[in-house]
């Protein structure tokens, strides 16, 4: 990336971009269903063989034969379903066992005190992965004011993310109704532990 | 001083392991542009964040 690219961007570090550009693509892929431009782009990646990559290469391999209906049914059978969807992807339910405890409220507070807010006409609470996701890439990005620095990004990890994402990109991975959303739960997963480690090392 | 040391181990680690994707910016512009436009819910298709509300508000009630 020239140094040009990297102003236009908000002035952060190549390696805060490529982790803002994670976090929104994993959030575009888990907010709803896709779009036909979103599958087609992402039929375009490529991955070398880290677990990372390897994930990202196998999203793009089953975005090049997937339909974009095929993969409407899968979102839905797998977040929505009849009655409920075969996962339930909120840290509130993944950290107590019960949607709307603790964490929410404590995410509630945060966002409150970062400047972020929902949506008007968004009703989902706000602990699901992709807001979470979507949240991460903004403070790294700085599109809630200024970038976050590393302490706050790392205390908004470990509280929000950390104790459960892995979890259920795991999850993911392994569901039943998943084949478009395996390479998903895959990329995640990976990508949660190079943060995790990450965070350990600095700040 | 350690904080530098620390600091650059951090990037060096986080540079060798997103360069395993480099191509995810792509996709993040469409998300985007997705968001902006998920914001006015129901099409054709019926499923969007109506439905998802509905089923999560079901699931919710215990």
């Amino acid at each position: 990336m020239t140094k040009a690219q990297q102003a236009s961007r908000g002035d952060i570090a190549e390696e805060d971009v490529l982790r803002a550009d994670l976090y929104d693509l994993l959030s575009a892929l888990l907010a709803r269903p896709p779009s036909r431009t979103l599958i087609d782009q992402v039929s375009t990646l490529e991955g070398d063989s880290s677990a990372l990559g390897q994930g990202v290469g196998a999203l793009s391999r089953v975005a090049r034969a997937a339909t974009g209906q095929a993969v409407e049914r899968e979102f839905n059978q797998l977040f929505i379903g009849v009655g409920r969807g075969e996962l339930l992807p909120y840290a509130s339910y993944y950290m107590t066992g019960f949607l709307n405890e603790k964490p929410l409220a404590r995410l509630r507070s945060d966002m409150a005190r970062l400047s972020i807010s929902r949506a008007e006409n968004v009703y989902e609470p706000e602990d699901n992965i992709a807001s979470l996701a979507e949240m991460m890439g903004g403070l790294i990005r700085g599109r809630f004011g200024q970038p976050a620095d590393l302490k706050t990004q790392k205390d908004f990890f470990a509280t929000h993310l950390g104790p459960w994402a892995g979890h259920f990109f795991t999850d993911l991975e392994g569901a039943k109704g998943s084949v478009f959303y395996a390479p998903v739960g895959a990329i995640g997963r990976a990508f949660m532990e190079i943060e995790r480690e990450a965070f350990r090392m600095g700040g | 001083m350690s904080e530098d040391r620390k600091g650059s181990s951090r990037r060096d680690f986080l540079k060798l392991a997103s360069t395993a994707a480099p191509a995810a910016a792509v996709a993040t512009m469409a998300g985007t542009d997705d968001a902006e436009a998920a914001v006015e819910g129901g099409t054709a298709t019926g499923y969007r964040k109506t439905e998802h509300v509905k089923k999560y508000l079901d699931s919710a009630r215990f």
